[in-house]
């Protein structure tokens, strides 16, 4: 187990070291604040062009990240020959590759979670926006307080990473996406507390705890091509595992729509946490296929 | 003869994705290491030796024959529990500090953090980079991350240490230093398997040399029973046909 958790700990750190990932993380966040900032449609609904937008970017963001960023991490493995470093030492072919994936996959959660912060941010945003503009007949806005919060989740890691690496040489990138992490997490909090605290929206709380099980639900893809892209990642290189994972996405997407149930939170609605259950139960065997894939093929390759 | 490694009869051909042919890497090679040995495998590049490395490491299989660590296969986890590796180029995380790689190989032997931390002190304070202990490997320079890699090995306490050209790219005082440390290491009872091109290193610290040729084995014995210098040694299993006919292509 100590072996899995070194591994696990080392590619979490590698991923959230990427800039490519940082930059995902930061882009995935903008899109999701400024999509509802310059929303023009509502749908009947204030926060429905936020909610969806969040889950929307969670879905697409967290399984590009997954692709990219678990590829890029087992390609450097194998063409740096850390692998063979890390395989000279007391710990099985299997055991590396089930831990370095999962170790992938918890970097890919880091990232949907900081776009799910986000997302909440916007939502009550949008509803405090209605709330302060309906009474005068005004189009609603987002709320300002919501913009800030979620412009602090974009520049406040930049240039807190850059302080750090600058003074304490933390490294810039992975200090950068965990600081987005943190201020998304606070963002959403401070912005439930302020909004249902000023009376501004009661149903802040509801709201964010209504769009949860939809957000699990959207990034559940991502554990599924966190895997693919690891097996392929072991037998082909960057461009043709990408490339192949990327089929696999093409082939899910009609399932897709399954997945993507954020209707149900229209009107007051809610998801029932048994979807999301059965959602992640449906890929369960796709991901434990794809781990028994790649490590048979890390078992029969030869190293050097 | 309490035998640490040993070969039987093994083959490597690597294949292309045809699976035709394309190199015969090494052939029949027959080997024995004893414990507390300080062994040498040396030859000319493409000789074979870092493929024999990497299969008595299970980092490639033989096509044929029979590769036993401790009597163990050496894929197996308990054979790999008793190896330490430095490979020839200094494999490491860039993003990783000193210190983070030592603990990340310390994890991968399993121990334990208390452990792990106690050795990671004692080894970054052996290998005198305990000042730089926080600075990311990708920022050292080649004789640095040398160092760090073979922490690195010596992190799990290692009964077999394997070198693949230990003192590439250290400077005489670092080449010395390793020299002094692979002497203290076999006087405490470590088997080393290593391999270099400068049979001057070879000389100075291996109790057996095998020069392999061809994928072949060429020779093997004592340093002290093979007559004249190594060098001499060596040229003449080797050496034969290899001069680069300059003066003909210079005309």
């Amino acid at each position: 187990m100590r072996r899995c958790r070194a591994i696990m700990r080392a590619t979490a750190l590698e991923m959230s070291s990427e800039p490519l990932g940082m930059l995902l993380t930061l882009c995935a966040v903008a899109a999701v604040t400024f999509a509802a900032a310059f929303h023009i449609h509502q749908f009947g609904e204030p926060s429905r062009m936020a909610r969806d937008a969040g889950f929307s970017v969670i879905l697409a963001g967290s399984s590009a990240y997954a692709v990219f960023c678990t590829i890029k991490a087992f390609r450097r493995e194998l063409e740096s020959g850390t692998l063979q470093m890390a395989l000279a030492h007391p710990v099985s072919r299997t055991a590396f590759f089930v831990s370095k994936a999962a170790g992938s996959f918890f970097a890919c959660c880091g990232f949907s979670v900081t776009v799910f912060g986000a997302a909440a941010v916007s939502a009550v945003g949008a509803e405090a926006g209605w709330a302060i503009a309906a009474p005068k007949g005004d189009i609603s806005r987002i709320w300002g307080v919501s913009l800030a919060l979620n412009a602090a989740t974009m520049l406040l890691p930049l240039v807190a990473a850059a302080a750090l690496n600058r003074f304490f040489r933390f490294r810039f990138a992975a200090s950068a996406t965990r600081i987005a992490l943190a201020c998304s997490v606070a963002g959403a909090a401070a912005a439930v507390a302020l909004a249902q605290g000023g009376g501004l929206v009661p149903g802040a709380l509801g709201l964010v705890r209504r769009m949860l099980p939809v957000a699990v639900l959207a990034a559940v893809p991502s554990a599924v091509f966190t895997a693919a892209a690891a097996a392929f990642a072991v037998k082909m290189r960057d461009g043709a595992a990408a490339g192949a994972t990327g089929l696999l996405a093409l082939a899910a997407v009609p399932a897709i729509g399954n997945y993507y149930l954020a209707d149900a939170l229209a009107k007051g609605g809610s998801l029932p946490w048994l979807y999301v259950l059965e959602a992640a139960v449906a890929a369960v065997p796709f991901v434990a296929g794809f781990l028994v894939l790649g490590s048979a093929f890390l078992k029969g390759k030869d190293l050097g | 003869m309490d035998c640490v490694i040993e070969l039987k009869g093994v083959s490597k051909t690597f294949r292309d994705f045809w699976l035709r042919p394309t190199v015969k890497a090494v052939d029949g090679l027959d080997l024995a290491v004893a414990r507390g040995e300080v062994f040498g495998l040396l030859g000319p590049n493409g000789s074979g030796k870092s493929t024999t490395i990497k299969m008595i490491l299970g980092l490639i299989a033989p096509n044929a024959g029979t590769v036993r660590i401790f009597g163990l296969e050496p894929r197996t986890v308990a054979a790999r529990a008793k190896i330490g590796y430095l490979p020839e180029l200094s494999y490491l995380h860039p993003f990783l500090t000193a210190t983070e790689t030592l603990a990340y190989y310390a994890g991968l032997c399993g121990l334990d953090r208390a452990t792990a931390k106690e050795r990671t002190r004692q080894l970054l304070d052996m290998v005198g980079l305990a000042g730089v202990a926080g600075r990311a490997v990708g920022s050292f320079s080649k004789g640095m991350a040398r160092r760090v890699a073979l922490a690195s090995a010596l992190v799990g306490r290692p009964e077999l240490l394997v070198m693949d050209e230990p003192t590439s790219g250290l400077d005489p005082v670092s080449t010395n230093e390793v020299k002094t440390l692979i002497h203290t290491l076999s006087r405490a009872g470590m088997t080393i398997l290593m391999t270099s091109h400068l049979l001057a290193d070879a000389e100075d610290v291996c109790s057996r040399v095998c020069i392999l040729d061809g994928g072949r084995k060429a020779a093997e014995g004592k340093i002290g029973e093979i007559g004249g210098s190594l060098e001499q040694f060596f040229l003449s299993k080797v050496g034969e046909g290899r001069d680069f006919k300059v003066a003909e292509f210079l005309k």
